[in-house]
């Protein structure tokens, strides 16, 4: 997990912002509280946070907060996301870059172009368009991966979820649990990929946005 | 503009159950059972609230117990005001004694006395002349001046014999931009441009731009971060 936490010192050399903004946009619930993780180090308590979604969101931040109020901005970054209740048009999605055609004419709406989609549709196949565009998942591979989170997404909708990509001797399986969840494999599966639900949110959020 | 909802007055000794207020005034001694919503909220006396307590505009004198939460628009406190939970809101003028059971989120907190943050002291920026002790297990501003009051004979025998009353601040960590203290104990300070003044004892600092150290203040590292 170590890795995947980033300290506040770090980043705010990282990000260049200050103390006094980073605690005004967590007044603001910017930055939702859970991120702040307190850890004890040898130079007494110390802030983190995951690392991913804290720099994905303070991207958004700084680049929307030129046009925007905190306030406003409080609106639309909430961990609530009203953002849930929006449908998106498959030509949107290809527009803004968040799937490729391959994987919406695959994967999407077969009957309409014009399909809308919900965040969580748009979440699943913004997963798997970005494990086929890294090369790790075959196309059969996408589909298992397609119908497995279609059938169970009731039980991930609202959820923190995160997806674990393994092969043991050639054969693929997925893992999806509620996060945060920690696996321990035996030494004949390979890891290919495990990916966050959060930060990928934040991606999407940045670029619906 | 049509009112929505009705007053709350209390005077002299009485109670009531809560709910949602325009206007809601209690003098004497008070106890409100259920939590309360108001546009605007008097209290002078003895205040009791047994719930959370919203409120845009908020003002009392003498004692005011909040057993739950408290979120303002502004607060304007003479005596003293003990919340359970929380403290939110855009600014509190002070001039007594505040504490808080858990976090304190501000944008401007001002004043005179002495304040207990049991947790978080976050605000934007934060203006205290102690005449009490002040005390936050945290502090993250963005700019933070706290004074001492020019201690009396009877203030200096008092702090002398009960050590927890001296005027003092003790935090463990203060994170901010500017920070500008006297007569304040904590383990770790970071901040941008930090003074450092009479009477302070202090574990680390780290900074980024500018430090000040008076000569009559204990610092025990320091440490210049960044570029």
């Amino acid at each position: 997990m170590e890795e995947n936490l980033i300290s506040k010192k770090d980043l705010l050399d990282l990000t260049g912002i200050s103390y006094g903004q980073l605690y005004r946009w967590k007044r603001k619930q910017l930055i939702p509280e859970e991120w702040f993780i307190r850890k004890s180090t040898f130079t007494g308590q110390e802030t983190f946070f995951p690392r991913k979604m804290i720099l994905a969101r303070i991207d958004n931040i700084i680049s929307m907060k030129d046009d925007l109020s905190l306030d406003e901005l409080a609106d639309k970054l909430s961990s609530a996301p009203p953002i849930s209740k929006t449908v998106i048009s498959g030509k949107e999605l290809l527009e803004r870059n968040i799937v490729s055609t391959l994987v919406l004419e695959r994967f999407g709406k077969p009957l309409e172009a014009e399909g809308k989609y919900t965040i969580d549709e748009v979440m699943y196949l913004f997963v798997i368009d970005s494990l086929l565009s890294s090369g790790e998942m075959n196309l059969e591979e996408g589909d298992l991966l397609f119908r497995t989170l279609q059938e169970n997404s009731a039980r991930l909708e609202g959820k923190a979820w995160e997806l674990f990509f393994i092969r043991k001797m050639g054969v693929t399986s997925f893992l999806i649990a509620y996060a945060p969840t920690e696996l321990i494999f035996d030494a004949g599966v390979r890891l290919v990929n495990r990916i966050t639900v959060g930060s990928l949110m934040e991606q999407l959020r940045g670029k619906l946005n | 503009m049509v009112k929505q909802h009705g007053d709350l007055v209390i005077a002299g000794v009485g109670g009531a159950s809560g709910g949602t207020y325009d206007m809601v005034r209690l003098d004497g001694v008070a106890t409100v059972n259920g939590s309360v919503e108001a546009r605007i909220f008097k209290g002078n006396g003895h205040v009791h609230m047994k719930g959370d307590l919203r409120a845009e505009e908020l003002e009392c004198n003498g004692n005011m117990n909040v057993k739950g939460s408290l979120k303002i628009g502004t607060l304007k406190a003479e005596g003293m005001v003990r919340i359970g939970g929380s403290l939110r809101g855009e600014s509190c003028v002070l001039n007594g004694v505040i504490s808080t059971k858990a976090d304190c989120e501000l944008e401007e907190l001002t004043g005179e006395g002495a304040f207990t943050v049991n947790g978080l002291l976050s605000a934007g920026h934060v203006d205290f002349v102690l005449h009490g002790p002040g005390k936050a297990n945290e502090i993250g501003v963005e700019s933070l001046v706290i004074r001492q009051n020019n201690q009396g004979t009877w203030n200096r025998l008092l702090g002398g014999m009960f050590p927890k009353l001296k005027p003092e601040l003790n935090a463990g960590t203060i994170e901010g931009d500017f920070i500008d203290l006297e007569y304040t104990n904590a383990d770790v300070i970071r901040g941008n441009i930090v003074i450092i003044g009479e009477g302070c004892t202090v574990g680390a600092v780290e900074y980024r731009s500018q430090l000040t150290v008076h000569p009559g203040a204990r610092v025990g590292r320091e440490e210049k971060i960044g570029v």
